[in-house]
């Protein structure tokens, strides 16, 4: 092993971690760049020099960083390949099927000297097959290098040509055989902040033709500005190009133009030019225009018109019944109905398709969860496998942003404190190895993302105990273990050791609720000892429209989400009964909690009667049966989040326009739920204002939950 | 104390630069890039003494960066060494052309990095 000096020694246990890391991530790369140019062979086309010069970058890191290391098999081997790359992308060879199989065999097999890092005899054992595949390598790869042709006199500043690298020449040698106008393209920056407009500048290039170089240089002001020439090479000429990219001809200097294609080259096997460049002009042109960037708050604008919309086709539906009643009108009622079913269908189409522009791929966070893991795996020396699955799933924009930190959270949290050490894992009887998976799926409207660790699950007895030691709970309160796992996304449930350490988790669970929540979402629970946990998210494909129930106590309207109602029943006050304060319903066999909304907000309403309707509540496995006084109907509503006192007030999500109804709050489900299970008092009692508390739970942890807010 | 710049995409390669670095003899504050971008960035908020650069890097190439320094008034006069893998002689000479100091081939032993940074820094003080 190299790192041999003699101080820096966690530099260089550091240099280690990262050496690992490092490669693990050049062979993901590398078998990426591997299937894109599978794909093109299979389907004909010329390998995208691009690619090639990413794998021949990829092996020759691999080589430097093994070299580095002393694995003198593993860098003889990426040497080989970088070799038969460079060949490649220099255009003295092409890539084949059993090529690709070569590349993915050396793939494989520096992969398993990694895994055998610690193990010298196992790697000297991979020393003979590595060998082997050297040779096979040198004998696929095909001779006859031929000298590059001479490139055309090009009208180039010497000190640019300077710089480039031997595959910059190649590139600009390539692209002037082709044809190609050859440019340099100025542009002037502020030098402390470049990034973004070069970045820009750079992106836009590429859609037009091939940025070969960027060199940089001092500005008209040297201390403060910076200037890059960027080489260009494309099939537009001057006048086009300075349009497509908004600069002033001045800036662009021709260094050759446009012409046709130089006859016969020299190499006998060119490499074929990629599709993009050979499908020429009209198609970089109609990727421009077939592509808009749009930023999302226009997108959320459109939104909110088409939300509005369909309140407003609400009324429409309410007008057009109220005609059809009355005999003198019902003709017209009839026409308006029928009208409003077009509008419907089509408002439902443009909402649909205004929704789809906003859903991008869970994949970009799962590759950043990836990523983390990685290192998390060498920081906590532990063998975690990480599952990912349903990376295509799509959600609204908004929401994937969201997901990252709680997603991020309950990974880190399952390596950190779920998964054992595998000396732990291996005394239970488990592979050596854990496994994480993270999957996401559609449900009806919702998506689901599950985390599920083969780890110590969570001992509902140490949360119990916590949550009384902390007076979340009371001594004598008996709550099963389903309600006694959900304790741990109470906020203030102590991030002490001894709790994460025997329950497994528990830390800064309730943020990751809140922010789920905060989304539209639930999070909830399933944990066996032993065996491990499982976290599920339920969120909604997208936060703009949501299906609400709406309900009414005395002239008051809520509206409920309705992928939280499990179902409604007519209350019969004789399935009624009630203990220490509680009222429970017997429903088919089982004991419903149920809760008086008139109560929860200090309404007037048809309390104390035990006529309404129960309206089924789930939140996970968590039931609460909700008493009102008259269900009013479902609607497409359009939750927007409320200011002022009510937003304060627990169980209280937003707020929504509804028509005829005027403005309505929307319920908080999972307040009401956790709250009622967990014997907390009303809402009403802790609101601003609120009266005097009659609840026996211990006030200290209202007063939590209150800062939590 | 004198600072040295680190400019390198892969973080094994930084971390063992850094690594050979501090074992200078002289105490030494490490700054590293993980591209040619930052170290623009990075070049006018700092006073460099060493820039140590690879040459193969995504956004723009070591040489790039060198010619940069080279041609520019307030940097010209820091010492650069390039360091990068073997096999092409036309980027090494095209480097110390461009006014690169040194130019080192990977892998290398530490001591070779500490002898030619110790020489450049010294003459940089003389």
């Amino acid at each position: 092993m190299a790192a041999r000096g003699q101080g820096g020694r966690s530099r260089s246990a550091k240099a280690r971690r990262e050496f690992v890391s490092e490669v693990e991530e050049i062979l993901e790369r590398m078998r990426d760049d591997l299937a894109r140019l599978a794909e093109q062979a299979d389907a004909g086309r010329g390998s995208d020099p691009e690619i090639v010069n990413g794998l021949f970058r990829s092996a020759h890191s691999l080589k430097g960083l093994s070299g580095m290391f002393g694995l003198d098999g593993m860098s003889e081997l990426a040497h080989h390949l970088e070799d038969v790359l460079d060949g490649l992308r220099m255009g003295r060879a092409v890539l084949d099927a059993p090529g690709i199989a070569l590349f993915d065999e050396s793939v494989t097999l520096v992969s398993s000297t990694l895994s055998k890092l610690d193990d010298e005899t196992g790697r000297e054992g991979l020393e003979e097959t590595l060998g082997a595949l050297v040779a096979r390598i040198d004998a696929w790869t095909r001779s006859g290098a031929a000298e590059e042709p001479e490139a055309a006199e090009l009208d180039l500043d010497p000190a640019m040509l300077r710089t480039l690298t031997e595959y910059e020449e190649h590139r600009l040698g390539e692209c002037t055989r082709s044809g190609k106008g050859i440019y340099v393209v100025e542009a002037d920056f502020e030098i402390l902040s470049f990034e973004e407009g070069l970045a820009e500048l750079g992106a836009a290039i590429k859609e037009l033709g091939e940025l070969i170089s960027t060199l940089p240089s001092p500005g008209e002001s040297e201390a403060s500005q910076i200037r890059f020439s960027m080489l260009v090479a494309s099939e537009l000429a001057v006048p086009d190009l300075c349009e497509q990219l908004g600069v002033s001809p001045e800036r662009v200097h021709q260094a050759r133009a446009v012409g046709a294609p130089e006859a016969e080259r020299a190499p006998a096997a060119p490499v074929p030019e990629a599709p993009a460049e050979e499908a020429a002009v009209e198609t970089s042109l109609k990727s421009i225009s077939e592509t808009v960037r749009v930023d999302i708050r226009k997108l959320d604008e459109l939104m909110n018109l088409v939300g509005e919309l369909v309140t407003q086709r609400g009324a429409v539906k309410a007008i057009a019944a109220e005609l059809a009643q009355d005999a003198r009108t019902s003709r017209h009622g009839l026409a308006l109905a029928k009208v409003h079913k077009t509008l419907e269908r089509k408002l439902q189409e443009l909402q649909a398709g205004v929704l789809d522009v906003r859903m991008v791929p869970l994949r970009q966070v799962f590759d950043k969860l990836v990523r983390v893991t990685r290192r998390l795996r060498l920081d906590l020396g532990k063998e975690v496998a990480l599952e990912i699955r349903g990376a295509d799933t799509e959600l609204d924009k908004l929401i994937v942003e969201e997901l990252v930190d709680p997603l991020m959270h309950v990974v880190r949290n399952a390596y950190d404190h779920a998964i054992e050490s595998p000396e732990e894992r291996a005394a239970a009887g488990k592979p050596r190895e854990g496994r994480v998976r993270v999957e996401a799926f559609q449900r009806g409207n919702d998506v689901v993302i599950q985390l599920a660790d083969d780890g110590r699950g969570i001992d509902a007895d140490a949360v119990r105990a916590r949550a009384v030691a902390q007076g979340l709970l009371g001594v004598d309160e008996e709550i099963s273990d389903r309600e006694a796992l959900d304790l741990i996304f109470a906020p203030g449930l102590s991030t002490r050791a001894e709790v994460t350490e025997t329950s497994g988790r528990g830390v800064g669970m309730d943020v990751v609720r809140s922010n789920i929540a905060a989304l539209g979402g639930i999070v909830d629970v399933e944990s066996h000892p032993g065996r491990g946990t499982t976290l599920s998210m339920t969120l909604p494909i997208t936060l703009a429209i949501i299906q609400a129930l709406i309900v009414g106590v005395g002239e008051q309207s809520y509206a409920i989400p309705l992928n939280s109602v499990r179902e409604t029943l007519l209350l019969d006050p004789a399935d009624v009964q009630r203990s220490d304060g509680r009222e429970m319903l017997n429903l088919r066999g089982e004991a419903l909690l149920l809760r008086r909304l008139a109560d929860e907000f200090g309404l007037e309403g048809a309390a104390g009667s035990d006529k309404g309707y129960a309206v089924v509540l789930g939140l996970g496995d968590m039931r609460l049966g909700l008493v009102v006084d008259d269900l009013r109907g479902q609607q497409d509503t359009v939750i927007k989040p409320i200011q002022g006192p009510a937003s304060k007030v627990r169980g209280i999500a937003g707020a929504t326009e509804l028509g005829e109804l005027g403005a309505v709050l929307v319920l908080d489900v999972s307040a009401l739920v956790e709250d009622a299970v967990r014997g907390r008092e009303a809402a009403s009692e802790r609101t601003a204002d609120g009266g005097e508390s009659t609840s026996a739970a211990p006030s200290d942890a209202d007063s939590e939950r209150e800062g939590d807010e | 104390m004198q600072t040295i710049l680190i400019v390198e995409d892969s973080a094994t390669m930084r971390a063992m630069i850094a690594s050979a670095l501090e074992d200078l003899g002289v105490a030494v504050k490490i700054d590293e890039a993980e591209s040619g971008f930052e170290a623009l960035r990075q070049l006018p908020r700092h006073a460099y003494d060493l820039i140590v650069t690879d040459i193969n890097m995504p956004d723009i190439n070591g040489l790039e960066l060198v010619s940069f320094v080279k041609r520019n008034e307030a940097y010209r006069g820091i010492p650069l060494v390039i360091v990068s893998t073997e096999g092409s002689e036309r980027d090494r000479e095209k480097g110390l052309d461009l006014g690169a100091d040194a130019y080192l081939v990977k892998p290398f032993e530490p001591e070779a990095l500490q002898d030619l940074v110790r020489s450049l820094l010294d003459r940089q003080a003389g």
